[in-house]
């Protein structure tokens, strides 16, 4: 009988103060978190693929880059002018590096880069050019798409919002 | 305990009381963000838009604007001052392109640093399809000033923010 009433209880409690102080701290606290700590977001666009697929459902982790800077290969949010609209890219070069397509293979200083995460076949042609100071150079995961059709390049750092969940 | 009640009651009715008094007074940041909203509608097309709609629609987006307007789009090869006039054939021209439309904004930031004057920061998504059967997406980041003449705000300036520079 206890049991019943302990399941009662969860599922239609009585609206004490109690009770609602602790809904009205939920809320709060729901509120803070998936609105400023960890947004959640679907994604729209195939520029990820085939990492991040059109339609999946994913969250922003902001906290990932409170203490610490966006590194090569992180996959990152870029925000525009607030977070209900963002740019989910690959960071592949940090400030003052040179960035550079040959033959769609990504070349950082004159370096060749591996990138296993490439599938698709790319054909992009991209002169150097240098990171600036606070950037980070980004570009999607799916290259099979021309180079004019593909939203890309220098970003600052702080329009980088956080990193996808998973 | 009695008084806690009295809290529970009382707050959420000055909480109601102070939503409701902004919602039914609108201040000059709700004037401003109305004249997006419009641009937004008017900018929009349907599939079915018959001919009437649209003579309609390009007209009142010209309302929207100042006698001169400055546009700031590199991207788009827009750059100079355009009257009112020209705004509203541009986008009638940029409209027959496509057959279907939407214009949406978001993440308003919105200050006004003179009485009469209103910048604001957001950022705007249009998609699309064209008449060729196309997928049209671009997002862009927009810096707009915003002139009162006349008890209504008008567009002076609108310059896009290069978020991604290749």
């Amino acid at each position: 009988m206890a049991f019943h009433n302990k399941i009662r209880q969860f599922f239609f409690p009585s609206f004490t103060p109690k009770f609602l102080i602790r809904v009205c701290l939920v809320a709060l606290f729901a509120y803070l978190f998936f609105g400023y700590l960890c947004i959640p977001f679907t994604i729209q666009g195939m520029s990820m693929e085939p990492t991040y697929h059109n339609g999946g459902i994913n969250f922003c982790w902001r906290v990932r880059y409170f203490f610490s800077e966006p590194k090569r290969y992180d996959v990152v949010t870029v925000r525009f002018a607030g977070n209900k609209v963002m740019l989910l890219k690959r960071v592949v070069a940090q400030e003052d590096e040179l960035v550079e397509f040959r033959d769609g293979k990504l070349f950082i200083d004159g370096r060749e880069m591996e990138e296993p995460y490439i599938r698709l076949p790319c054909d992009w042609n991209l002169p150097p050019r240098r990171v600036e100071k606070d950037c980070v150079y980004v570009v999607g995961d799916n290259r099979s798409m021309p180079i004019e059709n593909h939203h890309f390049g220098q970003t600052s750092k702080n329009r980088i919002m956080g990193v996808p969940l998973w | 305990m009695v008084k806690i009640k009295y809290l529970l009651i009382g707050v959420p009715i000055v909480i109601i009381g102070i939503l409701a008094f902004f919602y039914f007074f609108p201040n000059e940041e709700k004037k401003v963000k109305k004249q997006f909203n419009l641009l937004s509608e008017w900018v929009s097309k349907s599939p079915e838009e018959n001919a009437f709609t649209m003579l309609q629609k390009m007209k009142n987006i010209g309302t929207l604007f100042d006698e001169r307007c400055q546009l700031k789009a590199p991207s788009q090869s827009l750059s100079g001052s355009y009257t009112r006039e020209e705004i509203s054939t541009y986008a009638g021209s940029a409209r027959s392109h496509l057959s279907q439309l939407d214009l949406k904004f978001y993440d308003f930031h919105i200050l006004f640093p003179e009485k009469e004057i209103a910048k604001v920061t957001l950022t705007g998504r249009l998609i699309g399809r064209s008449s060729t059967g196309e997928q049209v997406d671009e997002t862009h980041e927009l810096e707009c000033a915003l002139k009162k003449i006349e008890n209504k705000w008008h567009f002076s300036q609108i310059e896009v923010v290069e978020v991604l520079k290749k």
